[in-house]
């Protein structure tokens, strides 16, 4: 059976719209109720600050949703344009697009929900300083969803630019490459950025006179963080921009399609395993401000360690593109 | 919509090159640097033991800077280099902030500023590393803990200047793209304050200080 251009845009539209949602629906909803299990216990402590604790879960549900609100956007969007239908290509962009949005709004959904969780038990802990303990789990969730605004911004790109001058056989790969490696590279940066926030928020509660050298290792520790969010959103820059040439053959689409899957799946890891070392470095700054020096230079140095393994994807994504 | 992506460049033919000038960035970061002169002008204008408000802000940062600094390196360094990390600072946050008069943009949207400030801060890191631990020391380390580790431990150096410009680049050029499209979606009614709020004054204030941070970080781990 023969279907025409604007059909096949149409179907993966519909498809996509639907991943997007889906994929998206996981991550807020799982930190929502971590949030809403925190601030249960924070009420069964401290049942006289009952009203601050809904109101400080609410706020950081509202936080922890925003990436679903993201791709519900993204799902909306799919489901209402028209799409051009010069060229097979836009099946392609349209796919990629609800892909990475939907793997992106996973680890930012999970990990703001942390940190929103432990700012209930701690306003429980420390009343007398909830509004601090507020701002912290305001800026560190924020800063959370960085990873997920990353594929926000990639998914936006991909529907918005024209790319139907490029030739069809391995633009196709790189455009699906583009949107796997955004998406998927934010699933570990996301989450792990929430362990500092969570940490962050823990800490400030429990010794509210650090909280001002806790916020600074807690930024710090998720800028590092996300790195390996911010090279999946380099490949997919680069895979999205560079034009390749035209072939016949399907090992250069495939070629250009996995060096995006590896640049993705390869920042998982580290993305939590940074965050899981920014969660520890600033947990003991909170109890230990003096050591505050040496714990940040210990932290630093052990995720670059541990950050080596992105890096390898990054470069076996890189060699992919460039030099195969 | 159409506008996604769209720079203006002035090209200049050269001994049979094109110099390639992106007008934007170029005129945005003179428009910052006559803004700091200013705000630099008016806080040492009248010095005071009673300051005016310009001094009152103009001390804060400073000393905020140079306390966050000396955190990192010990006294000496954090004497030479805090100039350079509040200047830093300072410059990041008006670019940031830029977005929000109208027809303004920043100069961080364009991938060459933030690139280019990574790259002051990795040659300065490496100086400082070069000069605290001896160039035998230093060509060392990379060949830790095994030798064949060379190339990684290089690309891994690299990588971090890749990582600090694209944080700052990708996060403005983010913010921009979404309120443009957001705008263009929901006709710019309502949203687009809220969304300049976030995306100018909040993320750009983070992303500035997360950029001097981690300057501030990359000269004391080579230096240690």
């Amino acid at each position: 059976m023969e279907f025409a251009t604007h059909t096949w845009i149409q179907a993966a539209a519909y498809s996509s719209a639907g991943i997007a949602i889906g994929f998206g629906a996981i991550g807020a909803a799982i930190g929502e109720g971590h949030t809403a299990s925190c601030a249960t216990l924070a009420v069964a402590r401290n049942p006289g600050k009952a009203g601050e604790i809904l109101k400080t879960m609410l706020v950081g549900q509202a936080i922890a949703e925003s990436s679903s609100i993201f791709a519900l956007v993204i799902a909306m969007l799919l489901l209402f344009s028209n799409f051009s239908a010069e060229s097979y290509l836009t099946v392609a962009t349209v796919f990629s697009a609800g892909l990475c949005m939907g793997l992106g709004a996973i680890g930012s959904g999970i990990g703001s929900g942390f940190s929103a969780g432990a700012a209930c038990t701690g306003i429980a802990r420390q009343p007398a300083y909830s509004s601090r303990v507020m701002t912290n789990m305001l800026i560190g969730s924020a800063v959370c969803q960085t990873p997920a605004i990353f594929s926000l911004v990639t998914s936006f790109i991909l529907l918005f630019t024209n790319f139907s001058a490029r030739p069809v056989s391995p633009t196709w790969a790189a455009l699906l490459g583009a949107g796997l490696s955004t998406g998927l590279a934010a699933i570990g940066p996301g989450l792990g950025g929430g362990y500092v926030a969570e940490a962050s928020c823990e800490g400030g509660a429990r010794n509210p006179l650090t909280t001002p050298s806790v916020i600074n290792v807690m930024l710090l520790g998720q800028a590092v963080t996300q790195t390996t969010a911010i090279y999946g959103f380099l490949v997919s820059c680069i895979l999205m921009f560079k034009s390749f040439p035209a072939t016949d053959s399907i090992a250069v689409p495939i070629l250009l399609l996995s060096s995006g899957l590896c640049m993705g799946f390869g920042a998982i890891g580290p993305g939590i395993g940074v965050g899981v070392s920014g969660q520890g470095a600033v947990r003991w700054i909170a109890r230990n401000p003096n050591a505050a020096a040496d714990i940040t230079r210990t932290m630093l140095i052990g995720m670059a360690t541990a950050q080596s393994t992105g890096i390898y994807a990054l470069v076996v994504a890189l060699v992919m593109i460039f030099v195969m | 919509m159409e506008e996604l992506g769209r720079i203006h460049q002035l090209l200049i033919p050269f001994m049979g090159y094109t110099i390639t000038i992106n007008l934007e960035p170029v005129m945005m970061t003179w428009i910052v640097i006559c803004v700091l002169l200013i705000f630099g002008f008016l806080t040492i204008r009248k010095r005071g033991m009673l300051p005016g408000p310009f001094q009152v802000i103009g001390e804060f940062i400073v000393s905020a800077l140079y306390q966050l600094t000396e955190d990192a390196m010990d006294e000496e360094l954090a004497k030479k280099y805090s100039p350079l990390i509040c200047a830093l600072f300072m410059f990041l946050v008006f670019s940031n902030w830029i977005s929000l008069i109208p027809h303004m943009e920043e100069p961080t949207k364009d991938l060459n500023t933030p690139l280019s400030l990574g790259l002051m801060g990795f040659v300065l890191s490496h100086y400082e590393g070069i000069k605290a631990k001896g160039i035998k020391a230093y060509i060392q380390s990379y060949f830790e803990p095994m030798f064949f580790m060379m190339p990684l431990n290089l690309i891994g150096e690299l990588a971090k200047v890749v990582s600090i410009s694209f944080r700052l680049f990708g996060n403005i050029m983010g913010g921009s793209i979404i309120i443009m499209v957001i705008s263009y979606l929901s006709y710019s009614l309502i949203l687009p304050p809220f969304l300049n709020l976030f995306f100018g004054i909040f993320v750009g204030t983070i992303q500035a200080f997360v950029f001097t941070m981690l300057t501030i970080v990359y000269i004391s781990v080579q230096v240690k």
